[in-house]
């Protein structure tokens, strides 16, 4: 059984991607730019420490599900959510609704997907995937980092529904429910641009937005010290450009993404202003790309010496220096 | 960043970029993985080499073989524990190798769970505390 008229597309993010695949199945035309950008997904923290994570680290988004909630606010679009304690309940639940022809996204943790390259495979509890069908004992899967549709034996997907942690996903799925018949884009954007910028500016915690930048700076000149061996911090080091590039951000860690969703939104509410802003906001996210690439460069060649991560430290924080005038100018744009 | 400069050839990991068309027009592309297509030589050199290096450790009897899987996947104490559904003192203990052979048959099973292997893959390198004792 496929649910045959849902479309795949890849995408750039799996929750913006599925969300975006979800409404567009729905019959509301919307573009992925768009649904990242009115739910203000763009965001940067910096977590030195923590109990769920093995080593400092950093995130360009706001947090796991705000996308879905921060839409159906902005937009008044409506999502039937479900979470599950009990297992079979929840794989019931998916079944019914493959059988109402009705696709709907799965939380999973990415490390129990089977069809997910073993170099890729990582604990985290926030992928989000869309299921299309079922044949015997295997899922059809609409996963946005992927060209084609894939298949996952439904023990896996279990594994991965209920793989339990931090952000732990409980069995959540979700589908639309209902798409109203105008939608003010105007508000929703202006929204959404308003709490991205209050989210980068004014959150008064030091890990969090510019603030999170200038620490994520500072700190990293103290990584060695995390370190088990120079390679696993070569290894971590080079993580920065998978979280800023790969891990589905669109590049430049969702800053090309959201300059995009600028240029779109732009167009949509007659604001010249915001071009200008997305034009400088791919600029900045080319310096990103560069902190990537310089990134992965010295973690190959394992020239990891204070110096270098120096470097690093000034690369990222120019990015504090140009983002802050960046949202300050957005910010104002949008008064 | 412009449309040409992108085109990464890495058909093993395809990914979407935001980029600038030729048109000054943003959108997305479909294209490579820049880190797979130049080093994922150097990823499984460095993940051959801490395999190697946590497998010493068991068998020099500094680790358990829980701590092997929990370092390899990247999982904390704290997440292991919550994962597993097992207190973190229990979970504290079984990181020790002298401690392996006290979990009970349940608690290997979860630990295989959460690790995404057979309970034989756990059991048959903790084996290897055992042959080293002798």
């Amino acid at each position: 059984m496929r649910i045959e008229n849902f479309q795949h597309k890849m995408a750039a993010h799996c929750e913006s991607g599925t969300i975006t695949s979800l409404l567009n199945h729905a019959g509301f035309e919307i573009t992925e730019p768009l649904v990242f950008g009115i739910s203000s997904g763009i965001f940067f923290g910096y977590f030195h420490k923590m109990k769920s994570f093995a080593f400092p680290t950093f995130i360009v988004r706001n947090r796991p599900g705000q996308m879905r909630i921060n839409s159906e606010k902005r937009m008044g679009v409506k999502f039937n959510t479900f979470t599950f304690k009990n297992q079979d309940k929840a794989q019931q639940k998916l079944d019914e609704l493959l059988g109402q022809g009705i696709p709907s996204a799965c939380q999973v943790d990415f490390f129990y997907l089977d069809y997910v390259p073993s170099w890729e495979k990582v604990h985290i509890n926030v992928h989000f995937m869309v299921v299309i069908g079922k044949e015997g004992d295997n899922y059809l899967i609409s996963d946005s980092y992927f060209p084609e549709p894939v298949g996952l034996p439904s023990a896996s997907l279990i594994n991965g529904r209920f793989a339990g942690g931090s952000m732990s996903p409980k069995g959540f799925l979700f589908y639309p429910a209902g798409i109203p018949p105008y939608i003010d884009f105007e508000s929703a954007i202006r929204k959404g641009i308003k709490k991205a910028c209050f989210n980068m500016l004014k959150i008064p915690l030091p890990f969090l937005g510019v603030k999170g930048i200038r620490m994520f700076a500072k700190k990293i000149v103290e990584w060695p010290k995390f370190a088990r061996d120079t390679e696993h911090l070569s290894h971590e080091i080079m993580k920065i450009n998978i979280l800023l590039e790969d891990q589905g951000t669109g590049g430049a860690g969702f800053r090309f993404m959201y300059a995009t969703f600028l240029q779109q939104a732009a167009e949509m509410i007659h604001k010249p202003a915001l071009k200008e802003l997305s034009q400088e906001l791919m600029i900045i996210g080319d310096g990103w790309r560069e902190i990537s690439l310089f990134a992965a460069r010295i973690g190959k060649n394992r020239d990891l010496g204070p110096e270098k991560l120096k470097i690093l430290s000034e690369m990222i924080s120019g990015r504090a220096k140009v983002e802050e005038k960046f949202f300050t100018q957005l910010n104002k744009a949008m008064i | 960043m412009k449309e040409k400069d992108v085109k990464i050839d890495c058909p093993e990991q395809q990914m979407i970029l935001y980029v600038e068309k030729e048109n000054g027009q943003y959108g997305p592309v479909q294209t490579g993985s820049y880190i797979s297509a130049n080093y994922l030589d150097d990823f499984f050199y460095k993940r051959k080499n801490l395999e190697e290096s946590l497998h010493s450790k068991v068998l020099n009897l500094e680790i358990s073989p829980i701590q092997y899987f929990m370092v390899l996947e990247d999982l904390t104490l704290s997440e292991l524990s919550s994962r597993a559904n097992i207190g973190k003192w229990k979970v504290k203990r079984h990181l020790k190798h002298r401690n392996f052979h006290r979990i009970t048959a349940d608690h290997m099973k979860r630990y295989a769970r959460v690790f995404n292997v057979k309970e034989e893959d756990i059991r048959s390198l903790g084996s290897l505390i055992n042959e080293t004792k002798k």
